[in-house]
């Protein structure tokens, strides 16, 4: 591997703070390529991981800082969609082969005067046949814990926050299929302790637009539907709202019923693999409105990116990198032989997420104050964490234990539960609240 | 793991002491280094023994791979473990707060750390030590159970999900069907609606089952990582062959094409039937006059009507179990729709109770 140091010197020349963190192991393009490696087993695919990710930093090089030279990336681009596919090839191929698009999609994006604004719209509408990302879906909940570890951390701290409540109210700021309140209700109903099951009422949160995806109005109440009859068949009371978001996706919190001596719960889950993208001025105006609601718990997952560079672009670039490596890799391992599902999960989640990812911190090396995580803001804002229980660190322990080798559950502060594979966390799960004194 | 840790009591050295730079481990120096068992390394110690399932079921080796801590040897974790079993331990506190007493915390202090002071204590049946041996047993006991509960919790939970999982798939297929029959009724039978999902519906117990048998399994495994492994086995196994079937089927394959056609009813009304009463506006009357509508509602325009259902009491109460319930949309359409529909959606629903897991 020394070749493979020789070309890490050479393409890194301004983001050593950005991986410090990672220095106790190899450095990840390494690992990144030695897995590559081991799974081809040929010695040719290993140099050509590493002739990818020269080209994708060359590219984004070119792309970004001073230089800006726009042709040259486009040769670059064109160069790297002649040696990749996002349907074939290793691990390494099909991750360059998204984030050759992504990076084409900003350029067009830039060419055409916005700041990569236009690519994000055109990549975030839903493309895909309904049962595809359904397919998807079913496959990227069997093969990763990322789900059911973001649902259940979360589950787990509402459970014991409203132990003793008659009536909770959760708003859900991106409900989805409503996957996560199944096992909620299932526990709701099955606790000894505290009052006879309370009464459950969700908010759903909706976009105002009239669009067809999976988030749209019409699939929320589809959700809602969903979720009635399951609370029915359990026999957890129940009942379903939605609450607009304004056309601009800012939150009113005057547009949710609020119900008095209800327990306010408030969920955010972002950035699990299947949630595609949200405006961060959307994030922050749920967030700081749900903040003067004085809710009883905020659970919030979202993605762990190294911290926020220095390196600009080009560093956090490679952060992001680094970031989808590990996770095409934590998908592999968990079933290495099905590729083609794989490329399925790619396909409908991990694309989208890539171009979502790089556009926004292309658009970040012009806008300050983006980049730190929504944990970090909810205690800038002044929220309280509350500790993660015992059983809470142990249920996410024994989710794991399902699930391949290779996944880590870490307690990164008291209020946190970090998801992790090999050395990279991937993914965090925090609780916090806004009100004084103990639950 | 499940601690923070806490600074380990280095005040009293007998002899000279190094410690191991990245491990955090206290060797002393002699030809034949011995370890210091500080706090710390003890409650790593306690927590992977209770991983595993008690004293009596953890061994050295188990140990050392769930301890996982750099120049620790069996050979310590032998003795440790030995001297942890016969109740003769003076460490004790498990950063539990109800043992956190002056008197135990000072009894801890006195009767250091050393290996030495450890192997006298153990001669001298103090009875101080059996009570601490005794609590010590209770505290590994206590967080066993709560482990426990966690897991049987988790299973439910999973199942829960799982569950839900299933009626999304459901009714994704039925919507996947009608979307066929519409081709069905237009004559190109041979058109395929996007990838098939009753393959998905198969894949889908396929690959949760085993892992849930797995997890009861666990509850009496008493080696984490050998449980592990095999669980990673069997459910790989089962899902390899469906899997392939998922993703190479072909149409003629799905279960639901030959029970529509048997149903004596036209396959279209019936699955615009269903679409209607999922659409919230069931036991209207002039909704289902209007046998072949149009597929794509606009379903903007029920949400009153919806909502209202919304707020009704669940249908079902009484027995809380989930395992023992099964969550059939179909039967509750049935109760609302009229009974000229009935043997069409009781047709849908059979089929669908038999291609179910929880049917």
């Amino acid at each position: 591997m020394d070749e493979n140091v020789v070309v890490q010197q050479s393409i890194r020349p301004s983001s050593h703070e950005v991986h410090e963190e990672y220095n106790d192991f190899s450095p990840e393009y390494n690992m990144m390529i030695d897995d590559e490696a081991a799974g081809a087993g040929a010695g040719g695919e290993d140099l050509k991981g590493m002739r990818l990710i020269h080209l994708l930093m060359a590219a984004a090089e070119a792309m970004a800082g001073a230089s800006k030279c726009r042709e040259l990336a486009r040769v670059i681009l064109v160069r790297l969609k002649e040696l990749v596919s996002p349907s074939d090839g290793t691990n390494m191929e099909r991750l360059a082969a998204y984030f050759t698009d992504a990076l084409q999609a900003l350029l067009d994006g830039a060419a055409a005067g916005g700041h990569g604004k236009q690519a994000l719209g055109g990549h975030y509408k839903e493309e895909h046949h309904q049962t595809d990302a359904l397919a998807a879906f079913q496959l990227l909940q069997d093969m990763s814990p990322y789900v059911k570890f973001g649902h259940f951390t979360a589950n787990q701290a509402i459970l014991e926050a409203v132990t003793h409540d008659r009536r909770v109210h959760i708003v859900d700021y991106d409900i989805m299929e409503g996957i996560q309140w199944a096992s909620l209700m299932q526990a709701l109903v099955s606790r000894k302790d505290g009052p006879p099951t309370p009464h459950l009422r969700i908010t759903a949160v909706s976009r105002s637009g009239s669009g067809s995806g999976r988030r749209s109005f019409g699939t929320i109440q589809e959700t809602g539907r969903r979720l009635t009859a399951f609370a029915a068949s359990l026999g957890q009371p129940f009942s379903f709202h939605q609450c607009k978001l304004d056309a601009d996706e800012a939150f009113r919190p005057s547009s949710l019923k609020l119900v008095r001596g209800e327990a306010l719960i408030v969920n955010c889950m972002l950035h699990l693999p299947h949630f595609s993208y949200r405006a961060p001025d959307s994030i922050s105006s749920f967030l700081s409105g749900a903040k003067t609601l004085n809710p009883r718990l905020i659970t919030l997952v979202e993605e762990e990116m190294g911290p926020p560079s220095d390196g600009g672009f080009v560093g956090r670039f490679i952060d992001t990198l680094h970031h989808y490596s590990a996770v095409y890799d934590s998908l592999e391992a968990g079933f290495p032989m099905q590729s083609r599902a794989r490329a399925l999960v790619e396909r409908v989640f991990l694309g989208p997420r890539i171009t979502g990812s790089l556009a926004r911190i292309y658009r970040a090396r012009e806008e300050a104050g983006e980049g730190y995580s929504w944990g970090q803001w909810l205690g800038a804002v002044g929220l309280r964490p509350i500790s993660i229980s015992f059983a809470n660190h142990c249920q996410a322990k024994l989710l794991l234990g399902l699930y391949n080798d290779g996944y880590s559950v870490e307690e990164l502060t008291s209020n946190k539960l970090v998801l992790g594979w090999k050395s990279r966390r991937l993914l965090s799960a925090s609780i916090w609240t806004s009100q004084d004194g103990d639950l | 793991m499940f601690h923070p840790k806490k600074p380990s009591s280095m005040n009293s050295h007998e002899r000279p002491m190094c410690v191991q730079g990245d491990s955090g481990l206290v060797l002393t120096t002699d030809p034949k280094p011995r370890l210091r068992w500080t706090v710390e390394l003890h409650e790593r110690f306690v927590d992977a023994v209770t991983q595993l399932g008690g004293p009596d079921k953890a061994t050295p080796k188990t140990i050392m791979r769930v301890m996982g801590v750099k120049g620790l040897t069996l050979y310590h974790l032998k003795s440790h473990l030995q001297k942890f079993r016969l109740g003769k331990q003076p460490h004790k506190d498990f950063n539990d707060h109800s043992m956190k007493d002056a008197s135990s915390l000072e009894l801890q202090r006195n009767s250091a750390s050393s290996s030495g002071i450890m192997g006298r204590s153990m001669n001298d049946g103090n009875n101080v030590h059996i009570t601490d041996a005794i609590r010590m047993q209770m505290e590994v006991n206590r967080r066993l159970h709560e482990q426990l509960e966690v897991q049987r919790h988790l299973q439910l939970r999973i199942e829960a999900h799982g569950k839900y999982m299933q009626t999304i798939l459901e009714k994704a297929c039925q919507t996947v069907l009608a979307g066929e029959n519409i081709a069905a009724a237009s004559g190109s039978y041979n058109k395929v609606v996007g990838p098939d999902i009753s393959g998905m519906k198969e894949f889908g117990p396929a690959i949760n089952f085993p892992s849930l048998q797995d997890l009861n399994i666990y509850g009496s495994s008493d080696h984490l990582e050998l449980h592990h492994q095999n669980m990673e086995r069997s459910s790989m196994e089962a899902f390899m062959p469906t899997t392939d079937n998922f993703l190479g089927k072909k149409r003629s394959a799905n279960p639901y094409n030959n029970s529509n056609n048997n149903s004596g009813k036209s396959p279209l009304i019936w699955a615009d039937d269903l679409r209607l009463q999922e659409l919230g506006t069931a036991a209207n009357g002039s909704c289902l006059d209007d046998q072949i509508g149009p597929l794509s509602i606009d379903r903007g325009s029920d949400i009153d009507s919806v909502s209202d259902i919304y707020e009704t009491k669940p249908i079902l109460s009484g027995d809380h179990s989930i395992g023992d319930k099964k969550f059939d949309a179909s039967s509750k359409l049935d109760r609302n729709s009229p009974p000229r529909r009935t043997a069409a959606i009781s047709a849908g629903g059979m089929q669908q109770g038999r291609s179910s897991p929880f049917g």
